[in-house]
């Protein structure tokens, strides 16, 4: 017996929604980096319900594996109380940030329940198998994998240079 | 199965949560967490909207698999960006890294 969509779209978004915001206002800039981590996974679960299975694993191998990790080990490579030294601004620029997001995202969704008769409220029957995305990625655009490639590696070297200390 | 309005409104608080955090944070790492949400709101976006065309199309999914490489890239270039900034000013509060204000 499976649980029904509407119940994992809730918890899905609850568990998302709160982890983003507990990563911006959590004291401790490590506790925020791991509930970055959480919403990242729930993010994940969005795309499993949303027939994305490989996008899903790729999410948490790089996001949740290798971003968060990497943060991890610059939080503690810069200085304790220099990370947690917090940070929000003056009271009348956190309100007017509070103010531009909260604007910015009621718009947004205002738009896109103006636009809900119009849109599909049920997903098309079919799926998206896994085989289907490999002929997509190498056959209809491979001049952007092989770019991206050489970006990766560049931009990885690039950070190597970067944080390289000079003996 | 929630309507694709649903997905696009969970996007869209992501993305406001996002903005407010690059908007009003001073650390530099906070500013980071910020982006990368709002990366994730676009990628939340792409693959909703891949899923409800109909038929069901892979190409949304396709760029997302280019925008996770492309953000994982980003953290690193600017994870180097912030050690490099510490190192040199020992702090990484963005207000105080001023040295090219005129």
């Amino acid at each position: 017996m499976s649980v029904p969509p509407d119940i994992t779209f809730v918890v899905l978004t609850t568990v998302t929604l709160l982890a983003a915001i507990m990563a911006l206002q959590a004291k401790e800039l490590i506790y925020g980096a791991i509930s970055l981590a959480i919403s990242f996974i729930g993010i994940a679960g969005f795309f499993v319900s949303l027939d994305a299975p490989y996008l899903a694993m790729l999410q948490i191998a790089v996001y949740v594996g290798a971003v968060v990790v990497l943060i991890l080990f610059t939080i503690m490579l810069v200085r304790r109380e220099e990370a947690d030294k917090d940070e929000t601004g003056e009271t009348g620029q956190s309100a007017a940030g509070l103010w531009l997001a909260g604007l910015l995202a009621v718009s947004i969704a205002g738009i896109a329940a103006l636009a809900g008769p119009n849109l599909p409220a049920t997903p098309p029957p079919g799926n998206l198998p896994v085989s289907q995305l490999g002929p997509v990625l190498a056959g209809a655009y491979p001049v952007p994998l092989v770019i991206l490639a050489l970006l990766l590696s560049g931009a990885l070297l690039g950070a190597l240079v970067l944080a390289k200390v000079d003996k | 199965m929630p309507s694709l309005v649903s997905y696009i409104i969970v996007s869209a608080a992501l993305l406001g949560i996002g903005i407010y955090g690059l908007s009003v944070k001073r650390n530099a790492i906070r500013i980071l967490f910020a982006v990368e949400l709002i990366v994730n709101a676009a990628n939340l976006n792409f693959v909703a909207f891949a899923r409800y065309m109909n038929p069901p199309n892979v190409t949304g999914q396709v760029i997302v698999f280019y925008s996770i490489a492309a953000a994982a890239m980003e953290a690193a270039v600017g994870l180097a960006l912030i050690l490099v900034a510490f190192r040199l000013n020992s702090t990484i509060d963005v207000r105080k890294l001023n040295k090219l204000k005129g």
